[in-house]
Order: C-alpha cells, then structure tokens, then sequence
C-alpha cells in the first residue's frame, strides 16, 4: 500500500465523526447563497477543531478529546443506498468520477525502489486511492445495525432577517421532530430520540440591523439557554468594498476536489463505466481490435449521456439536498469549466467571520455537543447497568452471562436465516452499541472496546450476524486506536467481520469498508504480506474499479515489503491495470501497465512484454497519446517476437491502424517505420547503368554488377591492375591522389571518402530487408528519399558555396502516388514489393540526376500493409476478424520511412580508438554528382569460351562510347597479357578482312605460299624484328606488366562512336579453366574534371584443353662445318643440332582428328634454324593422338654484322615451312605472342645472362681473381644458347559434322646445350608451396662452376679420312694424318692440354687387338683465346688393317687465369672410327 | 501433471518455458514469472551457511485459484527427470550457459511430463 497523506490514527478518526444535520430556513439559505455556499457547506471547513475538549466518562474520569472533526450535513430524507448494501449506480458513477479526475501529478514525487537487478520507478502516493476511500467511506449510508454515521444534532438555522424568528425556530424544531419521529421518513437517521437542537441565529452584517439580532439572541438565550443559541454573525463584507481584497479561499479544496476534471475524462469514464463489459478480459486471450471499437461507442454514449444523463435521474427532483457531493459532482461535470465561476466562495466574508465561523463550531461542539454526548453516555450507562442490575462492572457482567455457557452451536443455514434479523430501533441490544459508538466519537476507545466486546458477544448469541460483524469490526478498530495497547491489534476479528459481511450478509459495501481500515491498521503495523491477502480477497468480479484499486494497494503492498517482491508487484499491478480498463480508468489503466513494465523489461519474458507493450499501445491510443502508442507497439514488432503468427498480424494490424491514424493528424514529415527490418550495413551502392551483358551475338564486358558478390581477394587484384594501368597513363609513375575506381560501394569497400557519381548516370542502392514476423508484408511505392546541394562543379569553389541550393523529395514523397519533380534527380519507386515471413529480400532502388552536386541518401519512403489486398486464406481471416470490428485488414497501409544510417568501420588506429568505441564515417550514401564523363561500353564478338593450349583464335572487339563526352588515352590491362593481343600497331596494312563474318575458315596467320620450286623444309626464311614494334616496350628484358595501348584511330573516340578492332587470342599453355581479367582504362578528352579515368572490367573464362608437347633439345654439332667460304663465319661460330620431340597429347579423341606440324620458326638474337636435316620423307608431319614425331634441325649462329651494330636488341625470325605456305612469324600474330609468353622465357632466363658481358670485360681488366661467379657464368655462357623454337601447328577438329582448322603456336625456349625444354612448363607447385621463411634468405653460396660445365669448354674433333688403304704387305707401317681441330666455345683464353698416350689402366684399350698408336709429340699444351680454333696435326700409325677408334686423345682443360684449377678432362667426341684397308 | 514447465536461468530470466493448454500461455508465463518471489524468498530465507547443504526441494511456492506452482523438487522423480535431463543439456558441449534451450530430448522428456493435451 503506497504511503498516505494522513496517518492511521487519523484516518479513522476522520473516518467516524459526529454527525450534526442542518435544517436551515430559507432566509437564512439566502443569506449564505451569497457566497455561493449553503450553510453546511459553509462550515465545512472549519468543522476540525484545534483545541482540546474535555468530557467525562461515566466513572467520572476526565477524557480528553483531541483534533475532533465534526460532519455537518443538511437534512435529506431521501435514502442514498438501497438497503441491499450494493452502491449504486449514483454512487459508482461519483466514485469512478474521483478517481479519474485524481491523477499522479506529472513528473511527481517518485520512490526509487531497488529490489535485487531492479530499479523500479514507483509513485510514492496513490492519491486517487485515498480520494476514492475517503469519498467512499463519507457515501456511506447510514445503516440500522450501528449508529457512527447517525445524526447526534440538529443545527436550527434561523435568519436574522426574518419577522419573527423565534417562530421560525420553533417550526424548524418542529420539522426536525416530524422527521424523527413521525416516522415518514427512514432517512436521515438519528442516533438518539431527543437529539440535540442548537439554534443558530444567523446574521447578516451587511443587510440586517444588528441592534435587533443582538435582541432577539438575547431572547434566545433565555428561551433556549446560553449554551443552546448562537448568533453567527456573517457577510460582514460589502461586495463593493473589498473586491479587490484577496481572502483564502478554505472552500475549494472540500468543494472541488474533484470538479477540476476535463470533459472527456468524465466521458471516458461514464461511459465505459455503463458499458463495463465492452473491453474484454485480454489476459491470455487474444487481444481483440477494440481500441478505435469502443472508442466508437464511446462516442455514441457520450451523445446519449448528453440527453439522458443518469446523474439526473437521481438529481431530478427539487427536494433539498440529496447526497449534496453527489449533486455537486453532477452539476459541475454538466457545466464542465464552471469550476472557475465557481470558485469565488465565501466572497461577503472576512477573515473575521471565519473565525466567527470557527468560534461557532467550537462553541456548539464544547458546550452543546459534547455535553450532550457525556449526558448521553451516562444516560445509557446507567439504563444497562440498571437494566442488568447486576454490577456495575460491564467486564464482570459479560462474565457472568457469557463465562461459563458457550454459544450454542447453530447451522449455517440458521445463520443465514438470521442474518437479515433487525431489532427495533429502540431495542435494548442496540443500547450498548449506541453507547460504543458514542464512546468512539469521543475518543474514549477502551470503554468503546468494552462495550463493543460485549455488544458481539450479545449479538453472536442472538445470531445477529450483520450486529455482530459490525460489533467485531469497531472493537478490532478501537482496540487498535487505544492509547499504550494494552492488548494486541485482533486481526481475526476483522477477519471474520469481512468474512461476515461479505458471505453471511452479502454487503459488500461494509465488507469493503472493513477492509480498508484493516488493510491500512496492517499497513501500519508492517503486515504487508497479510494486508495484500486482505486486499486481494476483495477483488471480485463485481466492482471492477474497486477491484483496480485494491490490486494496486496490494502491489504496493508487495513492493513495500522487507524483502520487495518485485514480481509480484509486477504482476498484481497488471492486474490492477487490466481491472482500471475495464473501469474505464484508462489514464490509471496506462500507469499500472507502465510500472509493471519497468518489471518486465528486456528480462526475457518476451510473451508478458508483448502482452504489455500491446496494452500501452492500446491504452495510450485511445487515451490520443499516439506518439506513445506507436513507439509501444513498434516494440512488440521490432522485437524477436515469439508470438504465434496469428497475434502477430494482429499486432500489425493494430499497429498500422493506430499509426495511420498518427499520421493523419500530424502531416509535416513522416514518421519512422518499424518495419521491415533493413540490415542497413549490407546496403550496397552501385554506380551506373545496369549492364546489358549479350546483344545478339555481341557479348558485353562484364564489368562490376551488384548480383557479384564482392571479394577481397578479386578486388585487391582490379586494384592492382588499375594501380598498374595508371601508372602506365602517367609515364610510369602512379599519382599520389590516385585512388581505385570503385563502381560498387558495400561494406567492405574502403567508404571514407565521398564516392563519385555521373551526372546522367544512375545510381543504385540495394536495400537489404528482412521481415522479423511470421505474416507477410507487403511494401508499396518504395523508393529513396534524399536530400540534394547544387553544386557547380566547372566554376570556382568560392562561387559554387555561394549559390548552393538544396533540395529534397521529403515533402514529395509524403502522398504516394504524386509524382514528383524529376528535373533534379529522377527517384525510380518499386509499386509493389512483398516479403514472406521472416524472409530477407533485397531491393534496388534507382536514382538517376540530373544535375551536379552533393547528393545525400537519407533513408527509404514506403507504404506498409500487413496483408495484399488480394488472396485467398488472408481474405477469410480478414472477414472473421471484420466481425469483432472495422478490421484494418483491408488495404490498409501506412506511408512511413526508415532512415539509412550506416556505421562505418570500427576504428583501430590510435590507442584512444583502441580503448574507446568509436566508428569512422560511411559516406556510401552521400555520393558527389560530378560533371558527365565518357563511358566506354566495350563488346566482344566471337569470343571463344574453349581453346586447346597454344590455339591462336581471332575475335573482334567493338568500342563503343556512349555517353556524350569524347573519349580518349583507351587502354587495357590484364592478368594474362600473353592470352592476347590487338596486333602490333607498326602492322601497315590491316590484315584482317574488315567484317568479321568473311574471316571464316580463314588462317589468323599471315601467310605466303611457298615458291613451287623449293624444298620443304629446307630454306629457312630469315626476317629481323625489334621487340619494340610489338608494343611491348622493351620486350623481354622490359617488366612486362602487361598494359597495352588499344590503336585507336586518332586516339580518341568520339561521343557515339563506336569502332571494332581485331584481337588476337592464343588458348594458355596449361589446361584447365583460367579466369582472364581484363581492365579497361580511359580518360576524358576534356581534362580537369574530378575524376580522372574511368575503368570497365571484364573477366572471361577460358577452358584450355591439351595439345601437343614439345620438347627440344639442342646439342654441339660435332661435325665440321663444310668448307665453304660463305660458310666460314658460320664454322667459326658453331653450329647446333635442335631435336624438337612433339607429342599429341590431346585427350579429346573424338574432337581433333590430328595435328599438322605446319611450320618451325625460331627466334632469337643470335641464333637462327638453318635447316631441316630431318631424315624422314615426311614432309608434313601430321601426329595423330598419343602420337609422337621427331624433327632435327641445324641451326647456326648468325652473322656477326647482325649480331652487332643497332640491331643488337633485335630478333631474328627464321620460318621453317614445312607444308606448302610460310606463316610469317615475324608479324601479329605469331610474333606478338612470341613477344608476350614473357613470364616463362623471363623467369628462366637467369637474370646475370645479360650483364655477364660487361662483368667478363671487367674482369678481365682486372685481372686474375674475378671470382668464382664470374667464373661460373663465364663457363655458364659458353653451353648457353638463347634460342626460342616456335612450333606452328594446325589441328583438325570435327566439330558438328563439320571439320574445322584450328592453329595454334608452342613455344620452347632453349637455353642449354643439352638440356631439354618442354613447351609444357613443368608444374611449378612445388616451388610456389615453399614454406614461410622468416629469415632472409642466405645468399646462394659462390658454385664453383661444375666438372659437367668445365667439360664443355672445349669442343674437339677429329678429321680424318674415312676409310685408308695402305698395302700392309709393303709397308709395314701404316701412317695416317689426322687433324685435332679444338675451339674454344667460351669467352676466356684457356689452356688447353691434349694427351695422346693411351691410357694403360684403361680396359677398354686393352680390348682393342693390335691397337694404333699416335706418332710425334703426345702431350701438347695450347693456349686457345676466345673462340680460337686451332687444328693440331696429329699422325697415326697402325700396324694391322681393321677398324679403329681414333677417339683417345684425352683433351684437358682449364681456364688461362684460374691457376689454381686442376684442368678437366673434356667431353669426348663420339668415337671417330676409321677404316684401315689392307691394300693388297 | 503438469500444464506447464519452466527453466529459469539465475538470472531470472527464462530458458525455457513450455506449456500445455497454448492459449493460455501468456497468463502461465505470468504466473510463472510471479512465482519467482517465492523462490527468491526461500532461497534467501535458507541463508548462506546453509548454502552448499540447502535441500532442493522448495515446494509449494504458489497456490493460484487453478494451479499450483512448485519449486524445484528432487524428491519426486517428475522433477529428478527434469534435472538429469537439464544436466545433459548442460552437458552438451555445443550450448551456451545462458541461451535459451533448444534441445529435442528435452522437449520430449517435458512433454512427457505434461498434460497430455487431447
């Protein structure tokens, strides 16, 4: 129970006073009309005295009576309360009407309770409680069975003014005695037969002669005795004089306590009061739609009450006085704000005549009452105790009857029967009652509690339950209000006083009475727990509203306990709360739900918050706090709601109906929407059109599209290649501003930055949305509300800020369907958009301006309705539903926004972002409109999607501008640079037929016929390439990072324009599906703008399947070169042998039939194929699968004049046809590719191969010492040869029926003597899986070059004749001359030591029967200089025909200036066998 | 039987709450929640010395006018039920302490336990 503002003690002293009745003449009515007061009214506030009374008791002890407060009320003789002792009707309406105007004052006195995790907000008063007990308890009808509220006096008012007044009071007196006693009227009643009669002359000072009231007193006092008159002297103000004068106004707090009440409150609360059962039990049950329902009827009632108030029905008739509070509640609720006229009472009286007044009270209760009261008291005492004439003591004479015989025991049904028993008015049992009662007013509680004691003893033996009950009741009370308890508060007699009341006698009323005063003694006394079981027993289905108001005392109760029961506070206040709507005390209705909420919130108990949260909704709806409604209910539905589908559309439903109505009354801006759901960090941005991606057989950059999903790994690669495109734009140098284009903005992109748009060109937003609820949502007319700052981007930035001019479509979009102005920026809007339930869906929304600027995207406008209008399930349900009330269901939709707010990434930078939480800024939404920009739209035609390895395949590509802007600076980029090319740009004459369609079945290569006459095979077509020609910069040895200009005409593409180019692709080397990226880089022609360069993606995916294998292998021609005069250089030089293996390894057998070897090229800068020396006849080799060729081919080392001069850094093509026309290797597109398969030829080529040049030349000037790296690459160089064979082949493929011709190319880059190159790369996985190293890695250690190197350094051969004829028989002897020749392959000079015994140890020399010897110098030691070759004349002499190896002669080697080293034994030559023919 | 079962966390909030008659279920949810009070009362009542010895049974919490409300009981094999099927609750590695119980086992062994619902 919430704190009150009176103690105990003095609420139930105040709530049993001495009652004094007023009959009033009518003069004397007139004069205290003047203040606007009727004469009981008129005392009222000073009807509690301030001093002290004293009264004797019959023992003649001295009692003293504190702080009295007397009740003076006029005489009304109707009855107030049908007898049945349930209120009525009158009295529900005034009770209901001092509740609901009694309100917690705003922002009031608040008890912060802390209970466990708690901290709950409670009002520290229930102030609308203590008015409904107080006006409850004074409503109490006077009833038969006690005599508390029975009239002691009588006040006979007569005025001053009136002709004879004496007379006057005798007719009053009169009067007073035909109502006593005459036995007309059952009301009022009065306590005892003689009542005191006090006469009150009234006078009034303004009008009256004053001299005659003071004669007229004075024959009063002679007539009535002094102590039973008073002259009251009064209106002693003229209304002339004192107006301005301000005098308190004691009045209005007795009078007005409850008139200060708006209109509707009483409308609300009458109506719903009749109409109690209009809102439904909702506890558990599902909520019905009735809060616009009975608003509805609320309406309806309201005009009925207005004809046919029921107040007047009770009011109706002239008789003086009914239940005046009553009446005044009436009159004031019909005059509405008459509260202010009526608040000038007591307007003729002074501050003297209300101590007048005061001093009146004072002297009527001290001198008449209380005397009276004391005569009375003896007077009964003494009939009881004579009556009984057994003692003197009553505690001994209850003994005496009661002590020994116990009360017989009867029956229910006997109780029942007697409890409506009545004993007449007069009847002796009642005696002591009366005098308990009297005893009570005054104070004396112990000699009450006695008499009361004893009268429930009498009672209870006579069965006078109703007696009884009232008996215990006021002894438990006055047992309370003794002073120094000398006994125990006797909670069981309240008890069973209530239990009485309520199942004996069915009067509730008392029952409640009873309760009430129990419950607050309990209070006091800190028994909480009981006085909450007290008030919960006496909730029943009767009265809702006393039912609202007990629950909500008992959750005070519980909160207020020593150990605060928080939930059960929660519980019984939504009790309370669900009692109050039903009452119709919605204001009291929304408190309780509020407080319980406190209680309830976010601890989980999802279903009991909804259950809250929906009634707040409701309660605060029709209480028209719709800003408080709609934030209720969008709790229920943002929350994860664990709600049945079915209730959740009703939620929905509910809440789209209160929102509309929201909406209607505010129109200014939109309010937000709960719903649906937008996950607002996965909203993606996305400049620019959406792509076409086919037109007919063009096939579109793919570009970036919003249905990609975005990927780190892919986008750090685009920005690699823009980083690399850029750089190439800019000579090389990326700028310092430079920054990734980014077409598409989510929330892993970086969006510190304002992203740039294009004027013209749209930009998309995806929207995410997610529907939490299980019932669908249908959104309609979405489109993106924004906000927008003209800017002009090609003035001056000062001008621009001044004439920035803002604009938003947020007035536009308020009414859907109003079409708004485009001129700035087009809004695209979705009509309609569903979302399944708990589905997440995204939506585009498009914009598209027109002018530059700083746009902001602010946030979503959209229309949202529970169901589709349409649909068959949802329309049954609708109609049911359409039965309890209007239901919303039918197209209802409310047009609201959802703001787009972003939060940007977390920052992590500094040790304050570290420690704090702090987020960067998200500028997705606020895209800058910068002037138009050209935008390049870029085709392909015939694309291939499968290619074999090495295939070469032509397709076009179309540029096409289509914007309005002139384009220019077109280049590309891509991940795999050698997968294709635009053909060289020295190329003069475009090769390629114009239109793509004639290309069919025509060769990508260039090609001539070879001259008739010529052998296959056998010349070797020579041509010299620059490396530079083929756009590559410097070729190989340049970085190779794969940007390439795209040959525009005139550089630059016209707005509309569009040009198609070839493009040459060549299918990769290794098989498998390769991902091709492609990145397409231009500018504006117009410069300066704000974006520098635009880019256009477009990834491709090529299957390559296998082809061929080629390996090749180059080795030492050993034989001597032919002795030719043109061919001296070449000798000196050297010649090489080239073994190029190929294999088909082609697994699609069904697809390529076979393969052509069409042609051999190489290219190199110091080699060239001399020619084919390939013995089989096969000219053209064709390789069908799984089959291998072999092709042999010399090739020589070129002429020193090319290999010098300016023509150093060129290549030498030599095309070996072997069918009957010449591909010319040296042009796009054989040559281009060559220039292009860099990353293989590169990475192999060892990085020191080109510098050793320079190294040796230093080295040498030097001196001995260089180093063993020197040495290394110097011995490295002499086996090196840099020779890169070009396979040209032709496949045959059956494709549908038809056989088509595919080319294609293979590289092989030879690069040791001896050592096989593979066209195929060996898989490099192994390397590219090296483990993390942390260290540095060492630095190789210094190789000495390898004894296989060494052996190298050399190259020996033996000339000698084939076969020798000697005739034996003549000469025993056999001499034959045999030339060493030894050249020198390296660079340095070398030492050379040759060895010509024949070694003895050796097994194989043994073998040899009857073997030669060599004659002269065996052992000779030569100097050769680099690429010296010397011959040595050598002789052999033989003794037997037969067939030798000349073979032996050993041949050591070692570099001239590396002494240290021991020579190596060089390579042998193939055995040299000679023939040595006996001649005979 | 009972019409309605429910695991409360220690912070009082619930881990699961299942009961029979489902339309009825928000006013369980109520009383449910009300009956913490009681719990709370008699655990503090008990007093930490008696802590670690504290007999599990509470019993009667709560009498409403329908149903009564009892405490965790471990006399009565009902509730032993209830606890060693908690315990493997609590025992799978995959659940969180805190969350809201979502087992399969669980929900057969509390409606095992219910009112069979016809």
């Amino acid at each position: 129970m919430a704190q009150c503002v009176q103690s105990v003690h003095e609420f139930i002293q105040d709530s049993f006073v001495p009652m004094v009745a007023v009959l009033c003449s009518e003069d004397a009515e007139k004069v205290t009309r003047k203040n606007n007061l009727n004469f009981s009214e008129l005392l009222r506030p000073f009807c509690r005295l301030t001093s002290e009374g004293h009264m004797r008791d019959p023992n003649n002890q001295v009692q003293v009576v504190k702080n009295l407060r007397i009740s003076v009320n006029n005489v009304v003789t109707r009855p107030s309360v049908p007898a049945s002792g349930t209120p009525s009707l009158a009295q529900r309406l005034l009770l209901s009407e001092v509740v609901s105007t009694c309100q917690p004052a705003e922002g009031g006195v608040a008890n912060v309770i802390t209970a466990g995790d708690y901290d709950l907000n409670i009002s520290a008063t229930t102030p609308w409680f203590e008015a409904y007990r107080e006006t409850f308890l004074q409503s109490m009808p006077a009833a038969d069975h006690e005599f508390l509220n029975h009239y002691l006096a009588c006040l006979l008012v007569v005025s001053s003014s009136e002709a004879v007044p004496v007379e006057k009071f005798l007719k009053l007196s009169q009067e007073q005695h035909r109502i006593q006693h005459s036995g007309e009227y059952t009301n009022p009643k009065w306590f005892i037969p003689n009542t005191l009669k006090y006469y009150v002359l009234l006078h009034d000072m303004s009008q009256g002669d004053e001299h005659r009231a003071d004669s007229v007193y004075e024959d009063m006092k002679q007539r009535y005795g002094a102590q039973g008159c008073y002259l009251l002297k009064v209106n002693s103000r003229t209304a002339a004089a004192g107006a301005d004068e301000q005098i308190p106004d004691p009045w209005s707090q007795y009078l007005h306590k409850s008139s200060l009440q708006s209109q509707d409150h009483y409308e609300e609360s009458a109506s719903v009061l009749a109409n109690n059962t209009a809102v439904e039990n909702n506890v558990g049950g599902t909520p019905e739609l009735d809060g616009h329902h009975s608003e509805e009827r609320d309406g309806s009632l309201v005009n009925s009450l207005d004809s046919t108030h029921p107040l007047q029905l009770d009011t109706s008739g002239d008789t003086p006085g009914s239940l005046d509070a009553l009446r005044a509640v009436a009159v004031e609720t019909k005059a509405g704000t008459a509260a202010a006229a009526a608040a000038s009472h007591g307007a003729c009286l002074t501050l003297n005549d209300h101590d007048r007044i005061r001093q009146f009270i004072q002297e009527f209760t001290f001198r008449g009452l209380l005397p009276h009261i004391e005569k009375n008291i003896r007077q009964l005492n003494d009939q009881l105790v004579s009556r009984k004439g057994l003692s003197r003591s009553l505690f001994s004479a209850t003994k005496k009857w009661f002590g020994g015989g116990k009360v017989p025991e009867k029956s229910i049904a006997e109780l029942k029967n007697t409890s409506g028993l009545l004993y007449p008015p007069e009847a002796p049992e009642l005696q002591i009652r009366k005098m308990a009662d009297l005893c009570f007013l005054v104070q004396h509680y112990e000699l009450a509690y006695s008499c009361y004691h004893t009268a429930k003893k009498d009672f209870l033996s006579d069965q006078a339950m109703l007696y009884a009950a009232g008996a215990l009741e006021m002894a438990a009370v006055s047992a309370f209000l003794q002073g120094g308890a000398p006994r125990p508060y006797p909670a069981h007699y309240m008890d069973t006083a209530i239990q009485t009341y309520r199942d004996v006698c069915k009067n509730m009323h008392l029952a409640e009475r009873c309760a009430l005063l129990s419950a607050e003694i309990l209070k006091s006394q800190a028994k909480f727990s009981d006085a909450a079981t007290l008030l919960i027993k006496m909730t029943s289905e009767d009265c809702d509203l006393r039912s609202a108001l007990l629950l909500e005392q008992a959750a005070h109760c519980f909160i207020n306990m020593r150990n605060p029961m928080v939930r059960k506070f929660a519980f019984h206040m939504i009790l309370a709360g669900h009692r109050f709507s039903k009452a119709g005390q919605k204001r009291h209705a929304l408190r309780c739900y509020c407080q319980a909420m406190q209680v309830y919130k976010g601890k989980g108990w999802s279903l009991a918050e909804d259950h809250i949260n929906f009634t707040i909704g409701r309660q605060s709806f029709t209480l028209r706090q719709p800003e408080n409604a709609v934030s209720a209910f969008r709790h229920i539905l943002t929350n994860e709601s664990q709600q049945a589908s079915s209730q959740q559309a009703a939620f929905l439903r509910e809440y789209l109906y209160v929102y509309k109505n929201v909406t209607g009354v505010c129109d200014v801006a939109l309010p937000q929407l709960p719903l649906p759901y937008i996950n607002s960090s996965a909203t993606r941005v996305y400049f620019g059109h959406e792509r076409r991606l086919a037109e007919g057989e063009k096939q579109a950059a793919t570009h970036v599209s919003l249905d990609q999903e975005f990927d780190r790994d892919l986008a750090a690669m685009w920005r690699d290649l823009e980083e690399q495109v850029v750089a190439s734009a800019n000579r090389g140098v990326v700028p310092a501003t430079f920054q990734a284009t980014q077409c598409c903005l989510n929330s892993q992109t970086d969006n510190l930055r304002f992203p740039l748009a294009v004027v013209e060109e749209p930009i998309i937003v995806e929207v995410v949305f997610r529907n939490p609820l299980k019932v669908p949502l249908v959104l309609s007319d979405v489109s993106l509300l924004w906000k927008f700052t003209l800017k002009d981007f090609s003035r001056p930035q000062d001008a621009a800020v001044g004439d920035a001019l803002a604009f938003s479509n947020e007035k536009e979009t308020l009414v859907p369907g109003t079409k708004q102005s485009d001129d700035i920026i087009a809004t695209e809007v979705i009509p309609e958009f569903f979302l399944n339930p708990e589905e997440t869906k995204v939506a585009r929304l498009k914009l598209l301006p027109h002018q530059t600027g700083q746009l902001n995207i602010l946030g979503l406008v959209y229309n949202l309705a529970s169901t589709p209008s349409t649909g068959g399930t949802t329309v049954s349900s609708s109609a049911a539903l359409k039965s309890d009330g209007p239901s919303p269901a039918d197209g209802t939709s409310v047009r609201g926004r959802q703001d787009l707010e972003i939060q940007g990434p977390r920052l992590n930078q500094t040790k304050e972002e570290k420690t704090s939480v702090s987020h960067g800024p998200d500028r997705r939404l606020d895209p800058t409109i910068t002037p138009p920009m050209p935008l390049l739209e870029v085709f392909f035609l015939q694309f291939p999607t499968a290619l074999l390895c090495g295939e070469i395949r032509k397709a076009y590509v179309e540029f096409c501008n289509v914007s309005g802007v002139p384009l220019c600076g077109l280049r590309v980029v891509s991940t795999h640079p050698d997968f294709f090319t635009f053909g060289s740009s020295s190329l003069a004459t475009p090769l390629t037929p114009l239109s793509p369609t004639s290309f069919e079945n025509c060769s990508a290569y260039k090609t001539l016929a070879t001259p008739p006459g010529a052998t296959p095979g056998s010349v070797a077509a020579v041509t010299l390439v620059s490396a530079g020609d083929f756009g590559l910069g410097e070729g190989g040895s340049g970085t190779s990072n794969g940007v390439a200009e795209i040959p525009l005409e005139d550089r630059v593409l016209k707005p509309g324009q569009s040009t198609q180019l070839p493009l040459w692709l060549r299918g990769p080397d290794h098989e498998g599906v390769h991902e091709i990226n492609f990145l397409f880089y231009y500018e504006s022609a117009v410069k300066g703008g704000k974006i520098s360069h635009r880019v256009l993606r477009h990834t491709v995916f090529i299957c390559a399947s296998r082809s061929l294998c080629v390996r090749a292998t180059a080795c030492r021609s050993n034989t001597l070169p032919e002795e030719e005069a043109e061919e001296e250089d070449e000798r000196r030089n050297g010649s090489m042998l080239v073994f190029v293996d190929v294999e088909n390894i082609n697994t699609n057998e069904a697809g390529v039939r076979e393969f052509h070897i069409a042609q051999v090229s190489s290219s190199s800068k110091q080699w060239r194929l001399h020619r084919c020396i390939n013995p089989a006849e096969d000219k053209d080799c064709k390789l069908n699968s799984r089959e291998r060729g072999k092709l042999c081919f010399r090739a020589t080392r070129c002429k020193p004049v090319q290999a010098t001069s300016a023509a150093i850094e060129k290549y030498i093509f030599a095309d070996l046809s072997l069918g009957n026309e010449q591909i010319i290797s040296s042009t796009t597109p054989c040559a281009d590719f060559f220039f292009r398969r860099c990353p293989p030829s590169d990475s192999r080529r060892p990085p020191v191969a080109v510098e050793t040049q320079g190294r040796l030349s230093r080295s040498q000037g030097a001196g001995p010492g260089g180093g063993a790296e020197d040495l290394t690459s110097l011995v490295r160089k002499c086996n090196e040869v840099d020779l890169d064979i070009i396979v040209l082949w032709k496949a045959f493929v059956v494709e549908d029926n038809k056989q088509v011709i595919l080319e294609g190319q293979l590289h092989v880059a030879l690069q040791t003597i001896g050592k096989e190159a593979c066209s195929l790369t060996q898989k490099e996985e192994a390397q590219e899986m090296v483990l993390l190293k942390f260290k540095p890695e060492l630095p190789p250690p210094m190789t000495r070059p390898s004894m296989e190197q060494l052996s190298h350094l050399i190259k020996t051969n033996l000339h000698y004749p084939e076969s020798y004829r000697h005739p034996f028989i003549h000469k025993s002897l056999c001499l034959v001359p045999v030339t060493l020749t030894l050249s020198n392959c390296s660079l340095a000079q070398v030492d050379v030591i040759i060895d010509l015994r024949h070694k003895t140890t050796s097994p194989e020399s043994l073998e040899v029967h009857g073997s030669f010897t060599w004659l002269g110098q065996t052992q000779y030691k030569l100097q050769l200089r680099a690429q010296e070759v010397m011959r040595v004349p050598l002789r052999a002499c033989f003794l037997h025909a037969g067939v030798y190896n000349l073979g032996t002669p050993r041949v050591f080697a070692k570099l001239a200036d590396q002494g240290a080293m021991c020579e190596t034994s060089q390579q042998t030559a193939t055995p040299a066998l000679i023939i040595i023919i006996n001649d005979t | 039987m009972a019409v309605c079962i429910a695991v409360i966390a220690k912070e009082n909030y619930p881990l699961y709450i299942r009961s029979v008659p489902t339309q009825n279920e928000l006013k369980f949810h109520y009383t449910v929640h009300t009956s913490l009070d009681v719990v709370e009362e008699k655990i503090s009542a008990v007093g930490k010395a008696m802590a670690d010895q504290r007999e599990l049974y509470l019993g009667l919490l709560y009498p409403t006018e329908d149903y009564k409300v009892y405490g965790y009981v471990t006399n009565s094999k009902m509730f032993r039920k209830l606890h060693n099927s908690f315990t493997d609750v609590m025992c799978n590695p995959f659940y969180n302490p805190g969350d809201t119980i979502q087992s399969k086992a669980f929900d057969g062994m509390v409606s095992a336990m219910m009112v069979q619902a016809s």
